[in-house]
């Protein structure tokens, strides 16, 4: 049987998690942001068949605008296309709003002379005489990559073709809208292709690096699934939420164990937070943003929020406490780390007992208790600021959970809250109770649960294709047909590109009532399926109403190919450490025991370590490990 | 006071149900208006009508829904179900194409406060598609709606209904929008009451009201920063026949308090520039809004120790019949410029040089053909250089922030060719900071129509600060079919043919500081 090594890049850490036989080792180690190659490579023994990965590093390139230096190609009049966006102020209450630079700035823009309609006719032809001044004016320019994107291409994109075909003709590197993200809005569109541009020397070299050592590789895109180097090179904006869809798809695993479907997904670190819903599968969606920059892209619907353990506590001039969005960060780090003199989440709990000096990511780092409670004394009497903090923190992470819930149509009570990072397990009991959740469930091993989520993902490719046609149109069905038949075969051959099989093909439409612009994803069993009824059952559970007798419009057709599911891992316990000492918590006689060393049941208040995490289980709940390693709690409150 | 970790996480709460309104209003709004630009807001208010929380949309709704909630008090008592449609401006209005909608919410029969919205709807009727006319009085600007019962005890009134879609030329639109606000209120009210059968409503009362008394200390505490003094500023919108008309405010700062007096400001005109009391408020509380934490709950503790002195029957305070449809948009925005100006003498080091001060409004349309149509949009100019950063180029400033329509999606829809969208520049005025550029707009009229432009800040460009250059003022420009070009007045109205087009050049913001000896 071949062996695996999975491994997730994230800001501090590196998490390697090896698949060898049914045997499954974990560790980390830190990251090296300046060569991010040497840190996966330096956890490469030589005896892995092949290496699966995600990675932080597409998302770092665009926040530190580290990539290549990139010009954008369009529609003469809209030049400033990156500049002007879509013309609002990111707050609404600011004198001096200043945006977030693109990756282009005004003068890095070609204007061409051209113009296709609304309807994708050529309105001014575009000359072999504009082409070579296009060709001349881009030699000339130094770039090293150019990103053409011309009105109305996603109808027609001949123009962008000559264009792309003289430049590449001349040695350029091109990368061409209506291939990136043949979709409508022209700012969204010129800004993902700018991006892509923009990305794709960077990753690919990396990804080359890699794949030199390490032919058998596999990378983990947004939309939870494997793809190969070379297909995720030419899609870089397609690997910025690699890691957390990693930490999903570990979430979904993880549960299925034992036995699991609906869950919320609960990673919480160091500065934020991420979570999402599933039920059965993820939710999906088709945009984001990342430091004010938009890009289209298919992505696992996670909402992220800015707090987390090393978030700073304050009161502010009108006497409310606020956690987050500041940081103490890595550096000075939370009060207790010895440097920070700030409280943070991280000191709160170590005030209140939950977190314990005895034990912190092994032991590695000690924490100081009393500098927590001066910090914290700098808000009020030290436990009961630290009980507040804790209060806001889980009312801010509540607010993300009905988010993904309520907002869409969920009952969070119907769901079982998955808690993992750093940070979740100490706080998922009573973050669960503050938004009616019954049952959690902490995987063994939480903190590297992204890289088990990379490591058992199976090859995902999607491809979608413009339809906009009303369903009372009479041209639908046959184009809906022609379209699957299309979108199919290529995902087909994408897969054998690769060298793998299709197990499951998905399908789903951008829908929408006629005359709306924002469409809903409707998973639907075929495209011949009933797709009104699916998108109006779909829009009554998002915005609590449907109208029945409003024409339905599909935007897109969505194919989602998935290969085949490789078996979920079991992890052996390995004691080295066991502990079983009475506490005391706010008062209460507690017990602290390491996660190895777990007694056939525990009842809270009850703190349990382990190497990455620590797990706090409030009075109410008790927990059990089940067959497949997860510790699953449940409120059973007897009183 | 209250327990600071409860109040943090009651103004999450009750500020998400607001904001959560305005997603779903955004996503299931059907013209390019609502669903593009976002041009709306979204409230809740407690039982006395008191704002709790507004979200961040809109600031020209935020003194003037507040206002909504106290003239519909003249419809109680309420019943379940009950929702109310208003767009009069001398009765909790605005301008004519905000709509605003109100309801009621109730738990187990008693009554817990009310959710409202408003939307800026592409027609509303009026001498022009679009309504947004060169126009002398209300009645040309449109359909009036006071308040009204829209639904009766969860029962639609169609007949008023009909009357409306009657009177505007994109009915079809305008009920999809209507049932979008609908949902959002009934988003809003089940939110609210989730919330009670959780707290009980005692208990959600309270924390209401200890969330005004919070922004209030907020509030009272910025002001306490700014130092004690008269401050006074003028500048000047553009009237009929070259005239400029005074907008004058003297900002008195005393303590924890702030009053803005705007005596000596011009008289109302026989035009669509005037404002209305709320429009002015809104401008106000916009500034100070400014000086305050981003997550401060906009409600009605700001304003308590805010006063406003505005005289009647002004520029700044219109009285009926008046017509007010560029008073929200162009006249709310000098309000801003001049209040900004006397607050700059106080706090030098935070208030930035004007920024374009027009909104530059747009609108085109027709109902002569088969399919009648209507659009509307504002488009920006530059903002001022600041002390700390120089201006931005092309970006809502101050009393709006919406959205552009994607030039895809208005080509799709309309009549119409978008020629030309990009920085205007040069046009920001020079300074140690310069201001930001405006932007260039071309639009060509695929079939005969008629197109409006109203815009303020034609002649005099916006002002730069501690001895930067002005920006550069606006400049509209019809092109016949040969490319010959003709200037026009800010504001117009024009019947155009096919292959007409028309030139929006917005303004550059103001510079600030004076600029060095090398550029």
């Amino acid at each position: 049987m071949k062996k695996t090594l999975a491994v997730d890049i994230g800001g501090t850490f590196t998490d390697f998690v090896e698949f060898n036989d049914g045997v499954v080792r974990a560790w980390k180690a830190l990251s090296t942001p300046q060569q991010p190659a040497q840190a996966v490579l330096s956890g490469l023994s030589g005896s892995s068949n092949q290496l699966v990965h995600g990675s932080t590093i597409a998302t770092n390139a665009i926040l530190e605008r580290k990539g290549a230096k990139t010009v954008l190609i369009t529609t003469a009049g809209f030049q400033d296309l990156l500049q002007i966006r879509r013309q609002e102020r990111e707050k609404c209450y600011d004198l001096t709003p200043n945006r977030t630079p693109h990756v282009t700035s005004r003068d890095e823009a070609i204007a061409v002379n051209e113009r296709i309609d609304a309807h994708g006719r050529i309105i001014t032809p575009l000359t072999e005489k504009e082409i070579s001044r296009v060709q001349k004016l881009a030699l000339q320019s130094g770039a090293e990559t150019f990103a053409i994107c011309f009105l109305f291409s996603f109808l027609n994109n001949v123009h962008e073709s000559q264009i792309a075909r003289a430049l590449r003709a001349a040695g350029l590197h091109v990368v061409v809208s209506s291939e990136v993200s043949p979709e409508y809005r022209e700012y969204e569109r010129a800004s993902t292709t700018a991006l892509n541009a923009f990305l794709q020397p960077t990753i690919r070299s990396y990804l080359d690096e890699l794949s030199e050592k390490q032919p058998d590789l596999r990378i983990m895109h947004s939309a939870g699934g494997l793809t190969s180097a070379e297909l995720a090179s030419e899609r870089p904006v397609s690997l910025v939420m690699s890691g957390p869809a990693g930490g999903v798809l570990g979430a979904i695993k993880t549960a299925q164990a034992s036995k699991l479907s609906k869950i919320i997904t609960f990673d919480m670190g160091g500065t934020s937070t991420d979570v999402a819903l599933c039920d059965g599968s993820p939710n999906f969606r088709n945009t984001a943003e990342i430091d004010g920059l938009t890009l289209q892209t298919s992505l696992i619907d996670i909402i992220t929020v800015g707090a987390g353990g090393g978030s700073l506590a304050k009161i502010d001039d009108g006497g409310a406490l606020t956690v987050g969005p500041e940081s103490a960060g890595a550096h000075p780090g939370p009060a207790c780390y010895g440097t920070g003199t700030e409280a943070t989440v991280t000191d709160a709990n170590l005030v209140l007992g939950r977190l314990r000096t005895e034990q912190l990511l092994g032991g590695k780092i000690e924490l100081n208790l009393e500098r927590s409670r001066t910090a914290l004394g700098n808000i009020g009497e030290p436990s009961s600021s630290a009980k507040s903090v804790i209060e806001v923190t889980n009312a801010t992470m509540a607010k993300a959970i009905r988010k993904v819930s309520v907002e869409r149509g969920y009952e969070p009570e119907d769901f079982s809250l998955v808690a993992f990072g750093g940070a979740g397990p100490l706080h998922a009991c009573e973050l669960a109770q503050e938004v009616g959740i019954k049952k959690v469930l902490i995987p063994s091993k939480p903190g590297v649960l992204s890289a088990i989520g990379i490591g058992t993902a199976t090859e995902v490719i999607e491809r979608s294709e413009t339809i906009l046609l009303a369903l009372s149109d009479p041209k639908i069905k046959e184009r809906l047909v022609q379209t699957s038949k299309k979108l199919e075969s290529q995902i087909q051959d994408d897969f054998s590109s690769i060298g793998e099989k299709i197990n499951l093909i998905k399908w789903s439409v951008d829908a929408r009532y006629k005359g709306q612009a924002h469409e809903l994803r409707t998973p639907i069993l075929s495209p011949s399926d009933d797709l009104a009824s699916s998108f109006h059952k779909l829009h009554e559970k998002e915005y609590g109403f449907a109208n029945h007798k409003r024409e339905v419009q599909i935007v897109a057709l969505r194919c989602r190919g998935e290969g085949k599911n490789p078996h979920i891992p079991v992890f052996e316990n390995s004691t080295n450490n066991s502990l079983n000492l009475s506490i005391e918590i706010e008062g209460t006689p507690s017990r602290l025991y390491s996660r190895d060393n777990l007694p056939k049941k525990v009842q809270g208040p009850v703190v349990i370590t382990q190497s990455d995490t620590t797990i706090f289980i409030p009075p109410g709940w008790q927990g059990r490990e089940d067959d497949s390693g997860n510790l699953i709690l449940e409120y059973k409150n007897s009183e | 006071m209250s327990n600071p970790a409860q109040l943090s996480i009651w103004n999450l709460l009750l500020s998400s149900i607001a904001d959560e309104m305005g997603i779903a209003l955004w996503r299931t709004g059907h013209s390019p208006n609502i669903r593009e630009r976002k041009d709306f807001s979204c409230a809740l208010f407690d039982i006395e009508g008191g704002l709790v929380a507004q979200a961040a949309h809109i600031p020209v709704h935020l003194g003037a829904m507040p206002e909504a909630i106290k003239v519909i008090s003249r419809l109680a008592p309420w019943d379940e179900g009950d929702i109310v449609i208003l767009n009069d401006p001398y009765l909790g209005g605005t301008h004519l194409p905000d709509i605003t909608l109100v309801s009621p919410v109730f738990s187990k029969g008693t009554m817990l406060g009310f959710v409202a919205n408003r939307a800026h709807h592409a027609d509303i009727g009026g001498m022009s598609a679009g309504s947004m006319p060169v126009a002398s009085e209300l009645y040309q600007e449109g359909l009036i709606i006071p308040p009204l019962r829209l639904y009766k005890k969860g029962v639609r009134n169609q007949e008023v209904l009909e009357l409306l879609l009657r009177n505007v030329r994109t009915p079809n639109e305008r009920i999809g929008d209507l049932e979008a606000q609908i949902g959002a209120l009934a988003i809003g009210a089940k939110r609210l009451q989730d919330l009670v059968t959780k707290h009980d409503s005692t208990k959600v009362a309270f924390w209401m009201s200890e969330l005004k008394n919070y922004a209030e200390r907020l509030t009272r505490s910025a002001i306490s920063e700014i130092p004690d003094g008269i401050y006074e500023a003028v500048d000047h919108m553009e009237g009929k026949e070259n005239v400029l008309l005074p907008i004058c405010v003297k900002t008195t700062v005393k303590g924890d308090t702030i009053t803005f007096d705007f005596t000596g400001t011009a008289k109302q005109q026989e035009a669509s520039i005037n404002a209305v009391a709320a429009v002015t408020r809104s401008a106000v509380l916009y500034c100070i809004r400014c000086l305050l934490p981003q997550d401060t709950p906009s409600n009605e503790g700001v304003s308590r120790p805010i006063e406003t002195i505005i005289p009647e029957e002004s520029l700044v305070n219109a009285t009926a019949q008046h017509a007010v449809s560029a008073g929200n948009v162009e006249t709310s925005q000098r309000i801003t410029d001049v209040i900004l100006r006397s607050l700059s003498i106080a706090l030098p080091n935070i208030i930035p040089a004007s920024s374009a001060g027009t909104m530059s409004n747009f609108t085109f349309g027709s109902a002569s053909g088969n399919q009648p149509f209507a659009y509307y949009e504002t488009i920006p100019g530059g903002s001022g250089g600041g002390p700390n950063s120089p201006g931005e180029n092309g970006i809502q400033t101050h009393m709006t922030n919406t959205l552009n329509t994607p030039t895809e999606a208005i080509e799709t829809e309309f009549p119409v060719r978008v020629r030309n969208f990009s920085v205007r520049s040069s046009s920001g005025g020079l300074g140690e900071q310069q201001g930001g550029n405006g932007l260039v707009r071309e639009i060509e009229f695929l079939t005969n129509m008629v197109a409006s432009i109203v815009g303020d800040r034609r002649k005099k460009g916006a002002l730069g600060l501690r001895g930067g250059s002005d920006g550069i003022p606006a400049q509209n420009t019809y092109i016949d079919p040969d490319g010959e070009e003709t200037k026009l007045e800010g504001s117009v109205q024009l019947s155009v043919q096919k292959g007409d087009r028309l030139r929006i050049e917005t303004p550059g913001g103001g510079g600030w500081g004076k600029k060095g000896e090398i550029d």
